[in-house]
């Protein structure tokens, strides 16, 4: 037992060193500042909370905050249809299922930057020519490019991407399945769409929080994908928190506010995927 | 057993070459060794030759080159740091008028090297340093231009001639729209490519002072840039049918394919078109922005400024690259390599392609980029691209003012 104890303390201490080095520091630091009005140099004030009234004021901030909840609402739901009828067909018995997961899993292995250049070939290139082609006047102009649109662009290329990872989490769910459930319910009469809703779904259901829950906390914090595509544009339209905190952070000289600002979004992000387990969990229970 | 015994070796090996390769790098012989930081990448080649020049010249002196990406971040890291490079080669840009106001630069002002300098582009990065410190902190070295761009080809068959006034340009884009061709390629999908009409239009509508006007709280957008918001409105409706949804790169690419006209772009960008046609004839004129010829000066910006450390152990040696830099030939060289301008006074860029602003550089008819001048944190390009798709212009200027301020009083 003691020896046990050891080998546990050799390998979780560097581990906790080195996170509390990389992750907790920083983030501590962070939250220190968020109180200062530190530019991300030279001397610094206390200023109490100032900055975090100035972020409720902000009327910028607001408006990312609508774009990102907009957007990650939109692709969480999205993404968890899409993978879960994957996730399904991939597990039934057809042809090259091994290969077929792997190509389906490439979206999530490619870079953001090469996604983005491809994507923005698509839009602004492959598209266009297409509706040219077939006079379809919406398609003419690139999306990305349209305020009211580029949103469904980014939407598009995330989701594109996101599928990958949340029907392998599926995958791994419809294996704990056993055979015998469907045999005997077929033998009941039940058909597909019943066996799906009387036993498949409540059985994943686990799966289904941890997917939920970890699409929209990864959704809320999309970054890569709005730098790669649109840059925040046209306009604001498509400026989310966490551009808008890196871009006003380092870019600007606010480190302070938008320290102030990662915080407040650090605590949202929490409420919601504690709101979110627990209102899952629930459903899990009740089946 | 084998393998492993020699993949030990070849580790101790690489390990020691190494240490050996740290350890000859400092210390040679009563050299001293100084440290160039640059930020820009497309300068990199043109630096090597003239520092291989320079280092034959001072056999003592060794240069090392150091152009990082992000290399503004890496510098304000550095500060922070209290390790700043000996010497720097930086754009004359907000990054620098910290740098300024941090006070860890050589104070230039009244050397004999600074008066080879053209005056205006010393005012220019003084204003940058802004009133709280007296000084200047840098030699502006290399200059760009914010233009309009033509295709001579397209120019003679629409029998066009190179506008003075502001109702001869909208006149000449009406001809050419007229004529079923497009007037002006615009790549606003990337939001700082609406900054070049942008600057033109203020620098020489709202004045040169605006910015500080506006931090004494003695104008503001709704005040000054009516116009200038007017008249970007209207240029837009001389654009393509997609311009929100073309960018930059794409846009150099059409241009060099002739698919239009005018092309409202800097200097940097007709490498890049030449690369794309190197047989296209290009011109460049300043926008004329008002209806009087004598108002319409030429946007310039410093792109490169020297600046030395205080603290530097070498002051005497760096102030020699300087001072070898600042050579008019040396300078000279660097322009055409870089097809950029001189802040140093008599040397001129020859290329043919800038015949039509030459004669900005000789006399002085130039003004600075107004968005230097703004508080970074407040992503004015994003907002200008938001005002050319909604075009409500009232509440533009007035978000312009709100966002200036909120920055301010953070």
């Amino acid at each position: 037992m003691k020896k046990k104890n050891s080998v546990f303390l050799i390998i979780t201490i560097p581990a906790f060193l080195l996170f509390f080095i990389f992750h907790s520091f920083p983030a501590l630091q962070g939250i220190f500042y968020s109180f200062t009005d530190w530019k991300g140099y030279g001397d610094w004030n206390f200023v109490g909370l100032k900055n975090y009234l100035n972020v409720f004021k902000d009327e910028r901030a607001g408006d990312a905050y609508l774009f990102t909840f907009k957007f990650a609402i939109v692709a969480t739901i999205l993404v968890n249809i899409i993978s879960l009828l994957v996730a399904i067909g991939l597990n039934s018995k057809i042809k090259f299922h091994k290969t077929l997961r792997a190509i389906y899993f490439l979206p999530y292995i490619l870079s953001i930057l090469i996604v983005g250049f491809i994507f923005n070939f698509i839009f602004a290139h492959f598209l266009p020519q297409i509706g040219d082609a077939f006079g379809w006047e919406f398609l003419t102009r690139n999306i990305l490019g349209n305020p009211d649109l580029a949103w469904i662009g980014i939407v598009i290329v995330a989701v594109w991407q996101a599928v990958s990872f949340n029907t392998i989490l599926y995958l791994a769910g419809l294996v704990t399945i056993s055979e015998d459930l469907y045999e005997a319910a077929s033998i009941d009469g039940a058909g597909v769409w019943t066996k799906f809703w009387k036993i498949t779904f409540p059985l994943i259901a686990p799966f289904f929080t941890i997917n939920m829950v970890l699409s929209l906390k990864n959704f809320l914090m999309v970054f890569d994908q709005i730098v790669a595509l649109t840059g925040g544009g046209p306009g604001k339209s498509t400026e989310s928190i966490s551009l808008l905190i890196y871009r006003g952070g380092f870019e600007g000289g606010e480190f302070a506010y938008q320290s102030a600002n990662a915080v407040i979004y650090f605590i949202v992000i929490i409420v919601f995927s504690v709101i979110q387990l627990k209102f899952l969990n629930k459903r899990e229970v009740e089946n | 057993m084998f393998k492993k015994m020699t993949a030990g070796v070849m580790a101790l090996t690489l390990g020691a070459s190494l240490l050996a390769g740290c350890s000859s790098d400092g210390a040679e012989d009563g050299k001293v060794t100084l440290e160039l930081f640059s930020n820009k990448s497309e300068s990199i080649e043109t630096y090597k030759g003239l520092i291989k020049e320079f280092e034959a010249k001072n056999p003592d002196i060794k240069i090392k080159l150091d152009a990082p990406p992000e290399a503004e971040t890496v510098l304000k890291t550095r500060l922070t740091k209290n390790d700043l490079p000996d010497i720097m080669s930086i754009a004359g840009n907000a990054t620098y008028g910290e740098l300024g106001r941090a006070g860890v630069l050589e104070d230039f002002s009244g050397t004999d090297l600074a008066k080879t300098v053209q005056p205006s582009y010393i005012d220019m990065i003084n204003r940058l340093v802004g009133p709280e410190e007296e000084g200047t902190f840098g030699l502006p070295y290399a200059t760009n231009a914010n233009a309009v761009i033509y295709n001579k080809a397209k120019f003679e068959e629409h029998g066009l001639e190179v506008p003075t006034t502001w109702d001869e340009f909208i006149a000449s884009l009406e001809k050419v729209k007229a004529a079923g061709d497009t007037p002006i390629y615009f790549t606003l999908k990337d939001a700082w490519t609406g900054m070049i009409a942008w600057n033109s239009l203020g620098a020489n509508v709202a004045g040169e002072d605006f910015a500080e006007k506006k931090n004494a709280g003695e104008t503001s957008f709704t005040e000054k840039y009516d116009e200038v918001a007017d008249k970007m409105a209207a240029l837009v409706e001389y654009g393509h049918k997609d311009n929100m949804g073309v960018a930059y790169g794409d846009g150099n690419n059409a241009f060099a394919s002739g698919k239009s006209v005018f092309y409202l772009q800097g200097n940097w960008a007709i490498p890049e078109i030449l690369k794309a046609n190197p047989e296209m004839e290009l011109g460049v004129f300043p926008m004329p922005v008002t209806n009087d010829p004598a108002q319409n000066k030429l946007v310039s910006g410093v792109d490169v400024l020297l600046a030395v450390s205080k603290d530097t152990e070498h002051k005497e040696e760096a102030m020699k690259f300087a001072e070898f830099m600042m050579n008019k030939d040396t300078a000279q060289k660097y322009i055409d390599e870089q097809k950029a301008f001189s802040a140093i006074e008599g040397v001129y860029q020859e290329n043919p392609v800038f015949e039509g602003i030459k004669a900005n550089f000789e006399n002085g008819t130039i003004t600075s980029f107004p968005d230097h001048y703004y508080p970074a944190g407040m992503g004015a390009e994003n907002l200008v691209q938001e005002f050319l798709i909604k075009k409500d212009k009232e509440k533009f200027l007035k978000k312009m003012d709100s966002e200036w301020e909120k920055v301010q009083n953070r």
